[in-house]
């Protein structure tokens, strides 16, 4: 009885003993991380981003697959407010914008899927895009380059996907620490 | 002998008369199918056209996946949801348009809960058949600025054609390559089929 009530006493004191220690090191931790978000988005405020229509690459994409990526993109990155404005492709009012990046998609993979297969197997069925995302400056040069996955695996249309891939593009862009006047930061391998 | 010779004639009547009947039916048919050509309706360029469709993004001031009117009138595409006044896009706007097919399973949230419910595998079986086809059309066009913008419709199997002839009679562009089915790369293909 009295070695039970020692152990769990022991146990107790070793439990504060470890929360004092891991506390003062998780604070600072989350501060720096919500401070450099904070930066991110502040610098990134400057610019605006032109959507430039979805390149099919050497595939047969469908064409309400091309425009619904398009389409969700300019929507998820009008959502995540890191950009001063988000214009469409051809836009004329874009040509006077000073701060301007240019967003180019290029489909590299399409697995056209059905949804009947997804509901009736679970497993197969799947619809699945890869895209390279660019974003550039008017002068050419990279700023961001990353690879982006989108797929619709078990429940919803699939035109789904494509909504998941503008959205992890979106977010993508918004982890990225991307930079204009420094270096360009080129992910080639990168995948979300 | 006489006997047999009437019997032979007998034959060739009803012979001749078989052949008649046939050849009757053949014309019959043939009468059928160019009365069916002819009866199908002309397009008109001038007609007020509209069908039932859901709008599936990409049209500006509208909801997505929203049921509603697809007409063409006069120089302008409209769609009208819940009898309010809808979206205008006029065919000069209009840079392209494509027709494609989808095949959904029907019947909604109520029918995915329902299906995940019902025991045994049981809504597998009903996925297999929950299933239809539809038409999409989708539409590139240009707003006042020059900025691209695309609009996706779906309607029933069979309509989008109907509109994509109804916008090509009013001097809608047709992109070339479409129709064709998506192709997997090669890529893609070799894995799958590991």
């Amino acid at each position: 009885m009295k070695t039970s009530k020692r152990s769990s006493w022991i146990i107790w004191m070793a439990a504060v003993v470890a929360i004092m220690v891991a506390l003062p090191a998780w604070l600072p931790a989350q501060s720096a991380a919500v401070k450099s978000f904070a930066v991110g988005s502040d610098s990134a405020t400057q610019w605006s981003v032109q959507v430039d229509r979805v390149d099919p690459g050497d595939l047969d994409l469908a064409y309400s697959f091309q425009v619904a990526i398009y389409e969700n993109l300019l929507e998820e990155l009008n959502k995540t407010k890191q950009f001063k404005q988000v214009f469409r492709d051809g836009d004329r009012s874009a040509s006077d914008v000073p701060n301007l990046l240019f967003l180019q998609t290029t489909v590299e993979k399409y697995t056209p899927g059905s949804e009947t297969r997804r509901a009736v197997t679970t497993v197969s069925g799947a619809t699945k895009l890869r895209v390279r995302s660019q974003l550039l400056t008017r002068e050419g040069k990279i700023v961001l380059e990353r690879k982006v996955n989108g797929d619709v695996r078990f429940f919803g249309s699939n035109l789904r996907a494509t909504h998941n891939l503008a959205r992890n593009i979106a977010k993508a862009i918004k982890q990225s620490p991307w930079s204009v006047s420094e270096q360009p930061t080129v992910i080639p391998t990168g995948q979300l | 002998m006489n006997r047999l010779f009437i019997l032979r004639n007998h034959r060739n009547s009803d012979f001749v008369g078989r052949a008649l009947i046939r050849v009757w039916a053949l014309l019959f048919c043939s009468s059928l199918g160019a009365l069916a050509q002819n009866t199908a309706p002309p397009v008109n360029a001038s007609a007020p056209f509209s069908i039932r469709a859901t709008h599936l993004m990409g049209l500006e001031n509208t909801k997505s996946n929203c049921n509603g009117t697809l007409s063409i009138q006069d120089n302008a595409l409209q769609f009208q949801h819940g009898g309010k006044p809808g979206t205008k896009l006029k065919f000069a706007s209009v840079q392209a348009v494509f027709v494609g097919g989808e095949s959904k399973q029907v019947g909604g949230l109520p029918m995915k809960l329902g299906k995940a419910a019902a025991p045994y595998g049981g809504g597998r079986v009903v996925s297999l058949f929950a299933h239809k086809k539809y038409d999409t059309v989708t539409l590139e066009y240009v707003d006042d600025d020059g900025g691209l913008h695309g609009a996706i419709f779906q309607l029933s199997k069979g309509q989008g054609e109907l509109v994509r002839d109804e916008l090509v009679a009013r001097g809608v562009p047709v992109r070339p390559g479409e129709d064709q089915p998506t192709k997997q790369s090669t890529a893609e293909v070799a894995h799958e089929n590991k």
